[in-house]
């Protein structure tokens, strides 16, 4: 007991990577999904295809495969092999792209298309009308469905371990082999991603109590 | 001069939805602080009108011009020329996240490029103006009656200064005890002589305020004239039929 709480403090420096995986990830996730849901509400047939197969592709596709496939393959047969932190961050992102894609697409579904039509017709042009008028009020609604996104890839950091990322889980396991105790410190790096699940879903319980649009509240 | 005078002139529009037609060359111009009517039953067109007047909708054939700008030439910057056509929806299609003000303020700032300051004072002008008083400005539309809603809708209309309203059955979405306030404003901007073009089957409002009455059937203008002249001495059986439907409906007039 006492081996291992001399070693917390080893396994807690593990957080900033799973943040930077965290953060990293979820970034690149919506930077990827926001245009993705775009696409497919607005765009071509065409375009509708090839978002269709980008999602059908991340979702269907086990993490751990994605994270082996580009850190061995697809990586250095491009000849850019990258370390295991960006492809992490990388492949985590391509995977949550296809995931917010999905989150921000229902929420630009459940803004009733007469708010686009009325933005027309007082003049403003397609791209204006959707992001001043249907966007601000997408990212309102999705910020729920989103926190979900956040729980699932706070977890899937921990998967990172597979290319050797020195995050939470990693250390924890070293922890586990140096002294040779395995119930403890996994018992405490569990607790620690239920602590982060609580912590971050709380947060944007709160963003999201605070810009919801008032009234509007079990009418979606 | 009379080109000078008309605000908007529709030509001969038709608009086709697969095989069905739904316009069927409409033709009519409205001048200068003129408010017209046009009525008729459900089907026979009047929204699809409305939506190919402001190219929300594009018609298959004809030519709209707003003061002397044909909307229906493909190199006009048609953005432009909507900011200068109000509408106003059955479903008032209010921006929810919006605060009133902010709803009436929010086309000043994007499309006309006002500053801050000035978007206030001519937001709170055009609330005014609808009778929407300083306690409902920051609520938002959800927080709203239907009758509070519409008038927003209408303000944020006025206060692009538009050359011309369109209303689109403005308060065929609204309990009876709250049509009239809206039909109120209405009234006085008609008297105030602002250009409107309404679809509606509110026939005392066309009888009080109208210059003149359409009534629409079949995708076409089948009869049009002074309000009670078409109500009361309709021409056709669709109008007779339609209007004796409407008396029965509200007891006589």
């Amino acid at each position: 007991m006492e081996t291992f709480v001399s070693y917390i403090p080893y396994i807690l420096m593990g957080l900033p990577m799973t943040f930077l995986l965290l953060g990293g990830g979820l970034a690149l996730g919506f930077g990827i999904g926001l245009p993705l849901a775009m696409g497919h509400v607005y765009g071509a047939v065409p375009i509708k295809r090839i978002i269709d197969f980008y999602v059908w592709f991340f979702r269907g596709t086990p993490l751990i495969v994605l994270l082996f496939l580009f850190y061995w393959g697809v990586f250095p047969a491009l000849g850019i092999p990258l370390d295991a932190v960006t492809t992490s961050i990388i492949v985590i992102g391509l995977r949550s792209g296809a995931y917010q894609s999905q989150i921000f697409r229902g929420a630009f579904h459940s803004v009733p298309e007469g708010q686009y039509v009325a933005a027309r017709a007082i003049g403003m042009g397609k791209y204006q009308a959707i992001f001043s008028i249907i966007v601000p009020q997408v990212l309102r609604i999705a910020i729920p469905p989103w926190s979900n996104e956040y729980a699932g890839v706070l977890k899937d950091t921990a998967i990172c371990f597979s290319l050797g990322v020195l995050e939470a889980l990693r250390r924890t396991s070293y922890v586990a082999i140096a002294i040779n105790e395995a119930l403890l410190p996994y018992i405490f790096v569990g607790f620690l991603y239920l602590v982060l699940t609580y912590a971050g879903t709380g947060v944007l319980n709160r963003i999201y109590e605070r810009v919801k649009i008032p009234g509007l509240v079990g009418r979606l | 001069m009379v080109e000078d005078k008309t605000v908007l002139k529709v030509e001969d529009i038709y608009k086709s939805y697969g095989t069905q037609e739904v316009l069927k060359g409409v033709t009519f111009e409205i001048h200068k602080g003129e408010t017209k009517v046009i009525s008729g039953p459900s089907g026979a067109g009047k929204s699809t009108l409305l939506r190919c007047i402001n190219l929300l909708t594009r018609p298959d054939k004809g030519r709209v011009w707003l003061e002397g700008v044909e909307l229906t030439d493909p190199n006009v910057d048609i953005n432009k020329q909507r900011a200068k056509i109000g509408f106003v929806f059955q479903q008032f299609n209010l921006f929810n996240h919006l605060t009133a003000l902010q709803n009436v303020m929010i086309g000043l700032l994007k499309v006309k490029k006002m500053p801050k300051e000035k978007a206030l004072e001519k937001a709170k002008e055009a609330l005014l103006k609808v009778h929407i008083t300083e306690d409902l400005w920051h609520k938002y539309p959800a927080q709203l009656s239907g009758g509070q809603q519409q008038r927003v809708g209408i303000a944020r209309a006025l206060a692009m200064e538009p050359v011309i309203i369109l209303y689109d059955e403005p308060t065929s979405a609204l309990d009876p005890q709250l049509i009239g306030e809206v039909l109120q404003v209405m009234k006085e901007l008609s008297s105030q002589k602002v250009t409107s073009l309404v679809v509606t089957h509110e026939i005392g409002f066309a009888i009080s305020v109208a210059d003149e009455l359409m009534f629409m059937y079949d995708g076409k203008i089948i009869e049009k004239g002074p309000p009670k002249e078409v109500v009361f001495r309709p021409k056709t059986d669709a109008a007779r039929e339609f209007f004796r439907r409407i008396a029965e409906l509200y007891g006589e007039q």
